[in-house]
């Protein structure tokens, strides 16, 4: 037997199909035929006219033929394809060109194992894949769903926080006061929860405080025990549960640990509301602190059933974990509570006290170096004063648009109540009409408004400030303020941003950040101030003629509340074309006493009367009518300190008047 | 009788092999499979009184595992590129795969075919993608090898094309 014999009988033997090619895609077997391809194709013709029965044959036979043609080192072989008998069994071949004997020869095999086993791991790659693509997908829809619900939950704290800090400006009894203090206290709570939430569950947010401000953050832990329980005292109280700090053995103790505050003082709030939940009535929950050496601890102890024996600890601290008494809300608190000790680099647990209740603790690393946070009063926490509103450096003309009603009405109260002069937009195409027809120092637009969102009005603006020497102030309002939507927003032409739900001194401290803006227009000035007429530059322009002044100011006295009360009724017909005519030759008659503020709310007006949005003229109107009050308060002071010579010593030659009945037909 | 090869392509989990085997044998199984290889059928159908044998090439959907050998196209009269709908991604490399065809084989016929209309509720097609979608003016229907809507008519079409 010759060596290529030997070779053949073991390909044929291994279940190899030994075939010579006699070209024109026939071939003619040179061993044994195994079994699976009798059951594949008809072997009983010579030769078999094999690329014809299978086209994946067909196809494999140019690069075959190729290699025959000038064999090469390099294997000539297929990929797997799989053919079907005629009862639909599946069998995988693989087709290899090889030369025997001089003879050109085509192998063709059945991997079987070998090809099962790859399909099975590709079959579990491929559905690791799928499984993957769908968990994304979830997360994503739960991240937009999470948005949606924060921002529909940010939205009345807004009103809320702003309500109460116009009604702390009105006279209130002491009473009303207390009330008004409880009803902030609650809404900033519910404002922390919001955002613990966010923090929870964003990613974003949560890299940012990895690297954020927690790093150097240092509080104290006693001064924020006393404000947690100090906040909670009126609903323990309720509960008639006693609740108390003990204080530390040595009084001149450093208790400042690695943390930030408000999360710190969430976490007292957390442990101490889950303790009320167990306490019965008549029960007392202690807050007391230990040293740890390098760590402080903390506990809340409480007097209630203890832990649940089927639950450890850590199921505990789980996320969505209720007790089974219920009284809880989503199951998020000690949730929370875990993962913000563990960012800190602390540790929480829990444990039945050998009497009864239980004893929620936790430690946090001891702040390094850094100096004490000033501990605020504890009466003072309880009863916050009211922030007062600081007026900014001057009034400015603020464009303020957003899609809610409530937070529009008070926040235009507020910042006009501090002399802004302030436009108010339901939505952001009307906010883009008003940018257009008058200019603004400040624009505030909330993010999300039905049709034309924030992005879009603010792309709008800088697109149409491009080339010029003007760049309005662009502020968004969003309840999403994470790193990512800050830059979103940066980037789509915002300045700043300000988080919603903002209260008034979160207002102030964006508007602050406004460069400086050009000098107080009429706009922006406060009603109250005296237009002041510079008569000396008037008298300038006419040539010294005091006489020729009088007269203009006669004039002006006696034309102008005619001509504002016209414009007054063009707005009231809503006949924006007349309003703009008006309105221009206020604007000329104004000009003549270089009273700038007044010449710049006519050609305002004017202005938007030549748009034919007239949504905004009321504000100016009511803004030009208050300075023409000033301007005309002026000018008739004038009058009466310098009053005119006689009539007889005036060199104005006055027509005869004209004879009755001579009037022509 | 005249023969036409016809190459299914797209990503993997797509749906290629349940479009085939919807057409050819007029079943569909739930369960994924995924096909390792090439997979071979053929078809008898009339187009335009037309009697034609469609040779029916399943091509395994590249992905990082199995590379893509475009030899497998020599010779294909045309092809049924396919997307899940539920899946941007999968609709995203059917417009690079297309652009490699045109590369390696030149311009051939093709319907592109967006697959599990079943499962509309769920598309990831989006205004921005349709808008995409127009701009190629493309073949398009919309397909689902579960209830066999479009399954017919995206061959039948493809043939149309082929046969001018």
């Amino acid at each position: 037997m010759t060596m290529p014999d030997v070779l053949e009988n073991f390909l044929a033997q291994m279940g190899y199909a030994l075939l010579e090619y006699r070209g024109a895609g026939s071939f003619v077997p040179i061993a044994t035929l195994p079994g699976w391809f009798k059951g594949l194709w008809d072997s009983s013709s010579n030769p078999i006219p094999l690329s014809e029965a299978c086209p994946f044959l067909e196809n494999f036979l140019f690069e075959a033929e190729a290699f025959w043609e000038s064999p090469s080192a390099a294997l000539c072989q297929s990929e797997t394809w799989v053919e079907k008998t005629p009862d639909g069994h599946e069998i995988p071949l693989q087709a290899r060109a090889l030369f025997l004997g001089g003879k050109r020869v085509l192998a063709l095999c059945n991997p079987g194992a070998q090809f099962h086993e790859q399909v099975q791991m590709l079959q579990t790659a491929r559905n690791a894949l799928l499984d993957h693509e769908r968990l994304a997908r979830e997360i994503q829809k739960k991240e937009i769903l999470l948005h949606c619900i924060v921002h529909d939950l940010s939205q009345p704290l807004s009103v809320m926080h702003v309500a109460m800090d116009c009604l702390s400006e009105e006279s209130l009894s002491e009473r009303s006061k207390q009330f008004l203090t409880l009803g902030k206290l609650a809404s900033n709570q519910q404002e922390t929860m919001i955002r613990d939430i966010l923090h929870t569950f964003s990613d974003d947010l949560r890299a940012s405080l990895n690297a954020g401000t927690e790093e150097n953050a240092s509080t104290d832990l006693l001064a924020c025990a006393r404000k947690a329980t100090q906040a909670l005292a009126s609903t323990f109280e309720a509960k008639r549960v006693r609740l108390t700090v003990t204080s530390p053995d040595d009084p001149a103790a450093q208790w400042l640990v690695r943390a930030e505050e408000s999360r710190l003082q969430r976490i007292f709030s957390n442990l101490l509301e889950n303790a009320l939940r167990y306490s019965p009535p008549g029960s007392q929950v202690t807050v007391g602190l230990e040293s740890q050496g390098e760590f402080l601890k903390a506990y809340v102890d409480d007097q209630g059933p203890g832990l649940p024996k089927d639950l450890r600890p850590e199921q505990i601290f789980g996320l969505f974990m209720k007790g089974k008494q219920g009284g809880g809300k989503a199951g998020l608190g000690l949730y929370f509570c875990r993962i913000t000790v563990d960012r800190w680099g602390g540790s929480i647990s829990c444990l039945s006290l050998p009497e009864k209740g239980s004893r929620f603790w936790f430690r946090l690393p001891r702040a390094a170096g850094q100096p004490a946070q000033p501990a605020q009063d504890v009466a003072k926490i309880a009863a916050p004063a009211t922030p007062e509103p600081q007026p900014p450096p001057r009034p400015l003309r603020i464009l303020f648009a957003d899609d809610q009603p409530d937070i529009r009405t008070l926040t235009c109260h507020q910042l006009k109540r501090v002399g802004h002069r302030v436009v108010a937009a339901r939505n952001g195409s009307e906010a883009l009409r008003k940018i257009r027809a008058c200019s603004f120092d400040i624009i505030l637009l909330d993010h999300e408004m039905p049709g034309m969102n924030g992005d879009e009005v603010a792309s709008a603006v800088r697109k149409r400030e491009a080339g010029k020497n003007t760049r309005s102030f662009l502020i968004a309002c969003s309840g999403n303020s994470g790193p990512e939507d800050v830059a979103r927003l940066k980037k789509a032409g915002f300045d700043t941003v300000l988080s919603k739900p903002f209260q008034l001194e979160d207002l102030y401290r964006a508007l602050a950040a406004a460069p400086a803006v050009a000098p107080a227009t009429a706009l922006c000035r406060k009603p109250s101030a005296p237009a002041q007429v510079a008569f000396s530059s008037v008298l300038a322009r006419i040539g010294g003629d005091a006489q020729l002044l009088q007269r203009m100011i006669r004039t002006f006295l006696h034309d102008t509340p005619k001509r504002v009360t016209s414009i007054a009724a063009a707005l009231r017909r809503n006949n924006a074309e007349e309003l703009a005519s008006l309105a221009h030759a206020l604007k000329g008659s104004v000009s003549l006493f270089g009273a700038e503020p007044a010449r710049k709310l006519a050609q305002d007006l004017q202005e938007l009367g030549r748009a034919g949005d007239l949504s905004a003229a009321p504000t100016l109107l009511n803004s030009l009518q208050e300075e023409i009050a000033n301007l005309l308060g002026n000018l008739r002071g004038y009058a009466k300190q310098n009053p005119a010579r006689p009539r007889s010593a005036v060199t104005v030659r006055r027509k005869p008047p004209r004879k009755r009945g001579k009037r022509r037909r | 009788m005249l023969q036409k090869k016809i190459c299914m392509l797209g990503s993997f989990a797509v749906g290629k092999t349940s479009l085939v085997r919807r057409f050819v044998e007029s079943i569909y199984s739930d369960v994924y499979q995924t096909t390792v290889g090439v997979k071979v059928d053929k078809k008898n159908v009339q187009v335009n009184g037309t009697d034609l044998t469609l040779v029916l090439w399943d091509i395994y959907g590249e992905d990082d595992y199995q590379k893509m050998h475009w030899t497998y196209l020599r010779g294909a009269s045309g092809y049924l590129l396919v997307a899940d709908g539920t899946r941007k991604a999968t609709i995203d490399k059917a417009f690079s795969l297309e652009q490699r065809v045109r590369e390696e084989v030149g311009v051939i016929p093709f319907v592109f075919v967006i697959n599990k209309c079943d499962l509309s509720q769920d598309w990831e097609v989006d205004s921005a993608l349709q808008a995409q979608l127009t701009e190629k003016n493309w073949n398009l229907l919309r397909s689902s090898a579960k209830t066999g809507e479009g399954v017919e008519e995206a061959f039948a079409l493809l043939t149309r094309k082929i046969l001018g």
